[in-house]
Order: C-alpha cells, then structure tokens, then sequence
C-alpha cells in the first residue's frame, strides 16, 4: 500500500519557481493497476519520480507499507521503474540486463541465473538473451526494461509511458501482456499514460491530473460516467455541456431544470454547489434523438456516418452545440435530415453535474 | 563492367590530395629519419653518406672506452624507463583528476558546462613555456609553496620540488590535464543519464553505480584521453628541460642532445624511431586489452 499525502514540489526558488505538484493525496492498494492520466506537463512524471526516490519532494509524506521512504535513496526503495526511454544498459546483453539488479543485491549467481531465465521465459524473449540491447526491436527493448524491473520482485513497479513509443498493434498486444504480467506476479503497478483509452482499458483505479493536481480518482467506469469536473468530462472522450440550474441535492440526486424550462434528476457531485447555476455533462451515447418537445429542443447541423456509429450535430435553441451519438442498425435509412427541428432527451441520473 | 573500374579510378583520384599530404608530411620525413640512422655522424654535425649500424648499436650498448668490452648503455636505458615512468605516472594522475573533473562538468545544467570546460581549456591556449615556468614559479624553492610552508613554520627548510621527477610528472599533468577532461567530458555529455538513474532504482549503490555504468560507457573516451597524454608525455622536451633541470632527462631531451651538442644525428634519428617503437608497442598493448571488453559507441 502506497500512502501519499500532501505532497508537493516546486522546482528552483525565486521568480522561477515552479509547483510542478500541488497537494497530492492519494492511497495506492496493493496489487492495484493504479493510472496517472493527464494532460503533458501535469506532473505525472514528478509524482512517479517522487516516488522512486529521483524527486525530493518540497513537503509532503510517503509511506510504502507503513515505511517512510522519503528518506531513502531510491536504491533502498522497494521500488522498480520502467523508463519511458527504457534505459537499457548498451553494454550488457538482454541477460545481463535482466540480472542487474539481482547482482546488485548480491543474491547468489546460481539464484540470478534461474530468476533470468524465468523472466526471460515471462516476456518471451529467451531466444535473444544473448544479444546487445542495441541490436533488438522497440518492442524487444520495452519487455526487456520490464523484466529487468519485474526482476527483484519489488513490492511496486512504477512505468512511465511504457508503450508511447511502439505501435498501434504492438501496443494493443503489450497492454494485455502488461495486464497479464501484473496478474500473475501481484505486484502493485503504478502506471502513467496521457492516452485516455488505454487508461480505461488497463486499469483499476484512475487518478486523473491536471496543474500539478489530482482532479479524481475513480475506477475506469466511475471516472467517463461520472466525471467530478468539466476538465476531467472533456479530457476523457466526448462530452456536452449544458447550463442548468441547480435546484437541490440530495445524496447522489440533484433536481435540475434545463434553460428549456424542463426538469430532471441528475447525479450529484461531492464538493459541489447546491442551488444555483451549474454545469452538467451527458455523453453522446447517452442521449438519444426524438421529436421536439423534449428536454432539449434544437436544429439538426450535421449528420456524421462513422460505420459503426452516426453522429448528430445539433445547434440547440440556448444556441450551443450538443452532439448525440446513436449505435448504427443494418440497412436503416435515415429518417432525420439536416435543418430538422429536433429534440433531445436522456434518462434521469444520466446527466453530471460537475464542481465549479 | 568498366562503370566499376571507373569508379575505383575515381575513388582513388578523390583519395590523391590525402594521400599526397600523407606521404609528404608523414611518410617522407619518416623515410629520411629512418635512412640517416644508418649513416655515419659527420663531424660538426650532418651526415656522412656512409652506411653504419653504429647508431643502432649506441642505442642501447656501449663499449668500454678502456677495454673495448660491450654492455647496455645504463644512461640512455634510465632514460627510457624514466621516460616510460613519468608519462605513465602523468597519465593516471590525469585519469584520477581528469575523470571526476569531467563528470562534474557533465552534470552541471546545460548553459553552465560550456563555461566549466572553457576553464579547463583556457590554460591550454596559453604558450608552453609560460605555463611551465608559472608551475617553476609555485614549486621551486623560493616559490609559493615553500614560502608559505617556510612562512608558517611547517618546515625549516624549503622543500626541494624542483629539478626532481615530481616536477616533471606534476609539469606534464597540468599541461596535458585538458587532454584527458575532453574525451571524456565528450563521451560523457553523450551518455543517456537516465541510465543512471536506472542503475541507482536497481539497488546499485553509487560506487557500483559508477564501476558498472559510468565507467564501462565511457571508456572510449577514457582510451582516448589515455593515448593523447601518454604520448606526447613519452615525447616532452620542454616540461622536463624546465623542471626536471639538466639530470631528470627524458627521451625528447636525449634526441635533442644528439642532434644539438651531441652532433650525432644518425644516434638521434634512431632514438627517434625508438621512441615511436615504444609508443607504438604501448599503444597497441592498451588498445588490446581496453577493448576486450565490448565497448559501445565505437
Ligand atoms: N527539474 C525540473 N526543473 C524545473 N521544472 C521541472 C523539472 N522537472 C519537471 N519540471 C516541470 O514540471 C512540470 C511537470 O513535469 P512532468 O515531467 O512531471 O510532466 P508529465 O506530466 O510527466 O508530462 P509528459 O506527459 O509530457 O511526460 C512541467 O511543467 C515541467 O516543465
Ligand atoms: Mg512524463
């Protein structure tokens, strides 16, 4: 179990001091598939370095376990990071990569042989060991950072944007192999990717960041359904916002009335105002097309075919843009066309109300 | 096909000037060098067309003036071996100091290194001579060292630093100290620091961290750096001159002996091609073994 709690860091002092983490508190389970998601420059990289000991934190506390390692170098860290850049020792064959830090704990030679080969055996890469790293593929060279870090067994591992570099087809493949790995060894993955759907997809709990903060934290489902503010809707897929206004909160349910005078119950947000003007979030995919009259009346703009999908973009009558996406039938003729008066409704609870 | 033959034509018409240069300035003096050391000293100096294998002979043996006996020539052997010694001596000196020197440039943030390294290099801008004389100036018994020591009452007699082989290997460190810090600050610079942050997370402790990583990645810079101050150390005329005095010879000074009062140019010519023998034996013994290993980066 990771503890973090208050932390920041501001680099360099003065005029050009710069809070790359503002007050970042979070508790990472063990044997979780943890993700660090957002934007370039929000501080992804300094809360992972932070942790494996490259970053001194300005204050804040870190515990793994219980133990306080901010006081520890990062080779006394029960921790192993996989390198966006790999960082391969070009000196050393695929093995003697792999049994680096084995050799560096001083187990036995007979120990580290048979812990290589096993690692070899888990990122298939075996029929390579004794080539250099220079002389194997992008792919090659991710699986061999992530044996040489799975190696000692560490309590955590820690990957910043492992797959950025390969592509679309290896990275599909090395998403499941990574999944699979974090199965089967248990070991607690901290993992940091700005590409939204493969941190949908990977993970079990998702910590949003934005600015040096964490925005949410929430599993995959919680976070595209329930998204707690409008960066986080707009950073994960496709999302309308519309005014409304707030008319009370109870628990998960808040009472709205849309500018079109009607009302419905939307999902309540933590930390949120309680009356007054708001923002909500619907998905595309959670509203569907009907005759005017409904919660949202508008013109219909632009129908958008996109094979398994069709997208409709609809001017509303508060004149703002709000998209619906409907899942394409076989042979369905469009009914709808462009200049339609047309409306727009969703189910009760479908629509978020975000903070701020 | 002749597109072939014309094409080698051409690569060797293109290759001519380097070749021409090569011979002239590098071949051509060598040739003339290695002919005289056959011939017979004249005498004020020159040659005289004469073939002789004297001048081989003196290099390493002498014949008793009185008896006519043979034996090695205990002078010129000392001064080959302190030859070797020194710029052995110089170029780990340079080793310890340089390479430390280089990573801390190396690590500074990227708008301060250029100004670390123009500090190393400045010196090295500045005439031999001068330099030779300000290191004279700090160690010889009147200079800054001694005063001091003699001022504050460590010692009751200067400390005779001068004229010894102390002064020539401290001579030749700090005039050659730039040749080693750049080879390697070079293959430094290059060096993926990540690496070695990569190394720290794997449990390696920093001494292992610099055995392991740092070292092996920059050692073609550290062979480098090597081979250009054991060489022109082996050849220093002007440190050892100056600071060595008139006893702690080292070969330049021997050649140049011969070819001045010594008036035996065919001795010298073959001094001459005995310090390049050595250099070459010494550089390909190092070169052997520094790449054994494998070495990246080429
Ligand atoms: N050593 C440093 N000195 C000063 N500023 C730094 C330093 N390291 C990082 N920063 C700044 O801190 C901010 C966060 O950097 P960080 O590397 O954590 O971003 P990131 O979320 O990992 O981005 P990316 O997705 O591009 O890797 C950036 O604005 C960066 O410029
Ligand atoms: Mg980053």
């Amino acid at each position: 179990m990771i503890e973090i709690s208050g932390l920041t860091k501001t680099f360099g002092s003065g005029d050009s001091a710069f809070t790359a983490l503002k007050d970042v508190t979070v508790t990472i389970e063990e044997n979780e598939f943890f993700t660090l998601l957002g934007p370039s420059g929000c501080g992804k990289t300094t809360l992972l370095r932070s942790i494996a000991g490259f970053v001194d934190p300005t204050t804040g506390s870190l515990t793994i376990n219980g133990d306080d390692i901010l006081s520890k170098a990062p080779f006394d860290r029960p921790v192993n990071t996989v390198f966006q850049s790999y960082a391969l020792f070009p000196h050393m064959t695929v093995s003697e990569n792999i049994g680096f830090g084995l050799e560096m704990q001083n187990r036995p030679k007979s120990e580290v042989q048979s812990i290589v080969q096993e690692m070899l055996e888990l990122v298939q890469m075996t029929a390579l060991a004794d080539r250099m790293t220079s002389q194997i593929s992008g792919g090659q060279q991710q699986r061999v950072a992530l044996a040489r870090a799975l190696a000692p067994k560490p309590k955590v591992l820690l990957l910043d944007e492992p797959l950025s570099a390969l592509d679309f087809k290896l990275r599909k493949e090395m998403q499941i192999e990574l999944k699979r790995l974090q199965h089967e060894t248990g070991i607690t993955f901290v993992f940091v990717t700005h590409d939204q759907e493969e941190a949908l997809t990977m993970s079990d709990r998702i910590a949003v960041m934005n600015g040096g903060r964490i925005l949410q934290i929430g599993g995959p489902r919680e976070i595209y359904d329930h998204p707690a503010e409008r960066f986080v809707a707009d950073f994960i897929g496709d999302t309308n916002f519309v005014s409304a206004d707030l008319q009370s909160v109870e628990g998960e349910a808040a009472e709205i009335v849309l500018p079109s005078g009607k009302a419905i119950q939307a999902r309540s947000v933590t930390g949120g105002a309680t009356s007054g003007k708001v923002t909500i979030a619907v998905r595309p995919e959670h509203a569907t097309l009907t005759a005017p009259g409904a919660l949202i009346d508008g013109t219909l703009q632009n129908i958008v075919y996109f094979g398994t999908d069709t997208h409709y973009h609809i001017e509303t009558d508060a004149n703002s843009t709000f998209v619906i996406r409907r899942q394409n039938q076989p042979d369905a003729a469009e009914s709808q066309k462009i200049g339609d008066k047309v409306g727009i409704s969703f189910n009760p609870g479908v629509a978020q109300v975000l903070r701020d | 096909m002749s597109s072939e033959t014309q094409s080698s034509r051409n690569r060797w018409l293109l290759l001519s000037p380097a070749l021409a240069i090569l011979t002239l300035a590098a071949a051509g003096p060598l040739l003339i060098v290695v002919v005289y050391s056959f011939l017979t000293p004249g005498d004020y100096g020159g040659v005289i067309w004469q073939f002789s294998t004297d001048a081989w002979f003196n290099v390493v043996a002498e014949r008793d003036f009185f008896d006519e006996t043979i034996g090695l020539s205990d002078a010129h052997l000392s001064i080959f071996w302190r030859s070797v010694r020194l710029s052995l001596l110089t170029t780990i000196v340079a080793f310890l100091v340089g390479f430390p020197t280089a990573y801390f440039i190396a690590t500074r943030p990227e708008n301060q290194r250029n100004i670390w390294m123009l500090l190393i290099m400045v010196p090295f801008w500045t005439n031999l001579l001068i330099r030779t004389f300000a290191v004279m100036e700090i160690i010889r018994n009147e200079g800054v060292i001694n005063s001091v020591l003699v001022g504050v009452g460590l010692v009751d007699q200067p400390i005779q630093m001068l004229f010894t082989d102390f002064a020539v290997t401290l001579g030749m460190f700090y005039v050659y100290l730039p040749l080693m810090v750049l080879p390697i600050y070079a293959s430094m610079e290059r060096m993926d620091f990540s690496l070695v942050e990569a190394a720290f997370d794997l449990y390696a402790t920093r001494w292992r961290v610099l055995r392991k990583v740092i070292f092996p990645i920059v050692k073609p810079g550290v062979v480098a750096g090597s081979i250009l101050v054991f060489i022109p150390s082996l050849g220093a005329y002007v440190t050892p001159r100056v600071l060595g005095g008139g006893k702690n010879l080292m070969m330049g000074n021997l050649i140049e002996l011969q070819f001045g009062q010594g008036r035996n140019w065919p001795l010298g010519a073959a001094l001459s091609i005995t310090l390049l023998a050595i250099v070459m034996v010494a550089l390909i013994f190092y070169v052997r073994s520094a790449g054994t290993e494998e070495t990246p980066h080429g």
